[in-house]
């Protein structure tokens, strides 16, 4: 019988010690509800969900210091860049593609293209 | 007293080395795909996904599953609904046509180390008298826009089981359970099922240079699919 009620003790105490054992490492980035949005905006393309996807971009940016690595998520600021370049803001499309490379150098051959392509279009507008 | 419970200790060793024996073979992240910690990419390219489902939207939302956890797991990712609409705009709208380009071109566009190419083999609910199930299954490869060599490929599948348990019998039972089943198959399931076999993935993906653990895996072992038994 003693036997039986330590061995539940046992097993209960290994049960809670396993239930709070060291607690979650933070993610490697703050993504926010990013794919959630992405998925919801892709499903149905409405100004209303892509307004949303715009925010949870820009919260999940705002909100990178709470990670492990404390930088935006790659592609992130590209993602808003995209997103700024197709409502026809230009400017803060490059401001974007530019944080990017400064923190993801690899994107800085893609980045350079499209910051170009943006010139481009602008010089042929303004000339 | 003390014979019985030998006995049993040896039943139980006898057990477990059966058990062990009959089941799936492992295989170490460095065996497996030893190219991946000689060539080291650190930025990958994700391609919209190939689609041999039933369903036809399955492509469109599978790709927005994708960015994420290649990330976390350590790899520089382009964004995905650029390069999607990107390749669009440069004339290529089959994605078989995206999956037959040479492949320096992609380093030659964007500069990318490698191609992540993902395959959606089944996206899709099997009704059947007395259960209904729920298939998601992503095969992935990661091919080098260097050599062309294909650096990494895994498949994750998820298979759940929509019946949820008894529902009554006879004839009401099975219709209640259909009705369950067709509740449970909204198109958010999928993709919530999709990230589970994404997870499966990354369990045998090594660790790319903006994770920790990066060239520390090599010893991380999983299920080996090439293994015949």
């Amino acid at each position: 019988m003693k036997k039986i009620i330590s061995l539940i003790v046992f097993i209960f105490l290994s049960l809670t010690i396993s239930g709070c054992g060291a607690p979650q490492p933070k993610p490697l980035y703050s993504y926010g509800n990013y794919s959630e949005s992405y998925y919801a905006a892709k499903k149905e393309l409405t100004p209303e969900s892509a307004l949303a996807l715009e925010k949870s971009i820009e919260y999940a940016i705002e909100h990178s210091n709470e990670s492990r690595s404390g930088r935006v998520a790659p592609g992130m600021y590209a993602n808003l860049g995209y997103i700024y370049l197709k409502s026809g803001n230009q400017a803060k499309a490059i401001e974007s593609f530019e944080k990017e490379k400064l923190i993801y150098p690899e994107s800085a051959h893609f980045m350079n293209r499209m910051i170009k392509k943006i010139e481009v279009s602008q010089g042929v507008t303004n000339g | 007293m003390v014979n019985k419970r030998l006995i049993a200790y040896l039943a139980l060793a006898v057990s477990v080395l059966l058990l062990t024996g009959c089941g799936p073979a492992y295989i170490t992240k460095g065996v497996a795909f030893p190219k991946m910690y000689e060539e080291q990419p650190k930025s990958l390219l994700i391609l919209p996904p190939m689609n041999e489902s039933t369903d036809a939207e399955a492509k469109d939302y599978y790709m927005t599953t994708t960015e994420r956890p290649f990330a976390l797991m350590g790899y520089y990712t382009f964004p995905t609904e650029m390069v999607s609409d990107i390749m669009k705009q440069e004339g290529v709208y089959e994605t078989e046509i995206l999956y037959n380009m040479p492949l320096d071109k992609y380093q030659e566009y964007f500069g990318a180390d490698a191609v992540l190419f993902t395959n959606i083999k089944k996206w899709d609910v099997s009704y059947m008298v007395l259960a209904s199930t729920l298939t998601v299954s992503i095969e992935a490869k990661i091919v080098s826009t260097k050599t062309s060599e294909e650096l990494w490929k895994y498949t994750g599948t998820v298979v759940v089981d929509l019946s949820g348990g008894n529902t009554g019998n006879g004839i009401a039972g099975l219709i209640v359970k259909l009705v369950v089943a067709a509740v449970n198959t909204a198109a958010a399931d999928y993709v919530q099922y999709a990230k589970v076999a994404n997870w499966r993935l990354m369990g045998t993906l090594p660790i790319g240079p903006y994770n920790e653990y990066y060239m520390k895996d090599q010893g991380f072992k999983f299920i080996d699919q090439t293994s015949k038994i």
